[in-house]
């Protein structure tokens, strides 16, 4: 097995084995934090191809503080972030949704009971612009300022994109909850029965 | 929206703390498995590009060999024309009348470039070499699962579910394993040898005794009498038991070999348009298996590595592949709907801007410069389909009702005005489930 440090230089020599081992080593995690960004799994894979081929184009960037992973999630934010510019004219036809109702009874969202697949399905539903800007906010750990600098829109654009997400979410994990104790009651009832 | 009450603002930011940090925990450093395509896809794009970027390092072989073919070109056309290069000539050495130097000139060049020319044969040939003893190698990593394929079929099984694969294997283990060495062994193994994940259940069968400890190689210990191990990585284990009793220590060991579990993988391959009479390619990216059984999921299945299929109807259909290693281990994918998410799709550009020659009729082939001038979709898996152009004030214009037509922009043999456009479109998917699709097109004038 090449160490981080081998892959890089490696790469940096734009070597094939290289280049084939950092995709095997890496894609699985940068995949992850493309499909968080994307509305389904094939736009996540083309963003994962666009960012490895920066990666590989760019190793030179990587300075070698801080952390590989670091920086290869931002190059994948990054290349989603570019995405989404780029594909933001054909995406004018937007379904206006009701976020009204706003269900403020959940208190809390426990850590087991929603699976990744789950989470990584409603986060894909989520329109762009609102998808974008949680990502950035909530698990990327970005502010509001440097959010709005990344996607080209004001603060309070971002501010106010950023809860109305945290509405849907809140919304459809909601309904989502609901569904699977449904789902589960009824199972342990033909158990009973 | 909803107003945000002031008092409220603390709960309300614990609430989005806790919504944040599920997102955050599940999903930071999740990790997915990216279809196997896409790997090969960026390697090609990545070699494409290294071909095309200016490395200096790589000056002496890539451009040395665009050097040598491109004068290898010259020579040939040179050498294969002679005639023309000859009446080319001919009038100035009679002007000058000095016949003999150009003649010895363009001999010359031929002579240049005979090297080179050889030179790139030689290229050529050793890379076909180099293609043959590639398909060579890759026929021969098919070869086997042909032939094997043939077996299969002869037994007239078209799919054996991956639990029976598991079940001979687990039945052969289950014949419990006595193992009374000779200087006695306490110890008895349920299963010593199958597929990973391997659950096997140890007793000791010692009658008494005061503690015992296990070691089951892979680190994991246990001092329980009758534990329970699960062996989820290949390999080879020697398990160990040492009983205590009475002052008394007593050894006793047994191996444990785990299998390889093999990995099925694959992906259904289907190109643009699909008609139900086309053959589909299964691409198989599995791992680790011998034996393939393939299920297309309309009473069909085949035992080859890669095979192709031809369904004869339309519809849904639901792919599986079991892949069996050479220890009968088993490992089965499953693509439920095989033909409907990426193989299907029609999707409709905002603008495009007629030719200003005349109409065309609105046959397009996608290939042709003529593509651009007419407004028509990208699609793909379509079998029936109707596409309707109106104005703005409803009055339709346009009508279509074979996906190869679209619309050239010209209504009554007169080019429409610029301006927005509304099309609908209505049809079916080989899948045979339904579309209608809005919206707007703009005609741009140049």
């Amino acid at each position: 097995m090449m160490s981080d440090q081998q892959i890089i230089e490696g790469c940096a020599k734009h070597e094939r084995k290289a280049q084939q081992r950092l995709y095997d080593k890496y894609s699985r995690f940068l995949l992850g934090v493309c499909l968080r960004y994307a509305s389904d799994r094939a736009e996540a894979e083309d963003i994962l191809q666009d960012s490895f081929v920066k990666i590989f184009f760019n190793i030179d960037e990587f300075t070698g503080t801080g952390s590989f992973t670091g920086w290869l999630r931002k190059v994948a934010v990054n290349t989603a972030i570019t995405y989404y510019h780029k594909n933001l004219k054909y995406r004018y036809h937007l379904e206006i949704e009701e976020y009204v109702s706003l269900e403020t009874g959940v208190n809390s969202f426990e850590d087991d009971f929603f699976t990744s697949d789950e989470l990584f399905k409603v986060l894909n539903e989520l329109p762009a612009g609102y998808r974008m800007v949680f990502n950035l906010y909530a698990v990327e750990g970005y502010h509001h300022k440097e959010i709005a600098a990344m996607l080209g829109i004001d603060i309070n654009t971002s501010k106010s994109q950023y809860s109305r997400a945290r509405a849907v979410l809140r919304e459809k994990l909601e309904k989502l909850r609901r569904l699977k104790k449904q789902y589960t009651s009824g199972k342990e009832q033909d158990i009973k029965g | 929206m909803k107003v945000k009450k002031r008092n409220s603002e603390v709960e309300q930011n614990s609430e989005d703390r806790i919504l944040n940090d599920l997102f955050r925990h599940k999903l930071e450093n999740a990790e997915v498995t990216p279809s196997a395509s896409t790997g090969t896809r960026l390697m090609r794009r990545v070699a494409m590009r290294e071909f095309l970027r200016f490395n200096p390092a790589r000056v002496n072989i890539w451009y040395a060999g665009a050097v040598a073919a491109a004068g290898a070109a010259i020579a040939i056309i040179l050498a294969s024309d002679p005639s023309t290069e000859n009446k080319t000539t001919e009038p100035e050495p009679v002007e000058i009348s000095r016949d003999v130097p150009v003649i010895s000139k363009s001999d010359k060049i031929i002579n240049t470039g005979d090297p080179e020319n050889r030179n790139t044969r030689e290229n050529k040939s050793a890379r076909e070499e180099l293609e043959i003893q590639e398909t060579a190698i890759r026929n021969s990593g098919n070869e086997p699962i042909q032939k094997m394929r043939f077996d299969s079929e002869g037994a007239g099984k078209v799919s054996i579910p991956a639990a029976e694969a598991m079940h001979e294997v687990t039945d052969m283990g289950d014949r419990k394993i006595r193992l009374f060495a000779g200087d006695g062994s306490y110890m008895n193994a349920s299963v010593t040898q199958g597929c990973a994940p391997l659950q096997v259940s140890f007793r000791c069968m010692a009658a008494a005794y005061d503690s015992c400890l296990w070691r089951f190689g892979d680190g994991g210990h246990s001092s329980a009498g009758n534990p329970v191990w699960l062996f989820d990585i290949e390999g080879e284990y020697k398990v160990t038991l040492t009983v205590y009793s009475s002052g008394m220590v007593h050894n006793s060991s047994v191996m444990i070999t785990v299998h390889p579990k093999p990995e099925a993988r694959f992906e259904v391959i289907c190109e643009n348009n699909v008609d139900s009479d086309d053959e589909i390619l299964f691409r198989n990216y599995s791992e680790g298996a011998q034996r393939f059984n393939w299920d297309f999921g309309d009473g069909n299945g085949s035992g080859v590595f890669e095979p192709r299929h031809k369904y004869s109807r339309d519809g849904n259909y639901t792919v599986r592949l079991i892949a069996i290693s050479e220890y009968g281990c088993a490992d089965s994918m499953v693509i439920e709907n095989a033909f409907t998410a990426s193989s299907c799709f029609i999707e409709f550009p905002n603008a495009f801007i007629p030719n200003p020659n005349g109409p065309s009729g609105g046959y397009y082939s996608p290939k042709s410069d003529e593509a651009s001038h007419i407004f028509h979709p990208v699609f793909s898996g379509v079998s029936d389909y109707q596409l309707r152009i109106f104005t703005r004030r409803g009055v339709m214009i346009f009508e279509s009702n074979d996906i190869n037509y679209g619309w050239d922009g010209y209504y009554q043999g007169r080019l429409c005005d610029p301006g927005v456009y509304v099309w609908k479109v209505r049809g079916n998917f080989i899948n045979s489930t339904t579309f209608t699709r809005m919206g707007d097109v703009t005609l741009i004038k140049n």
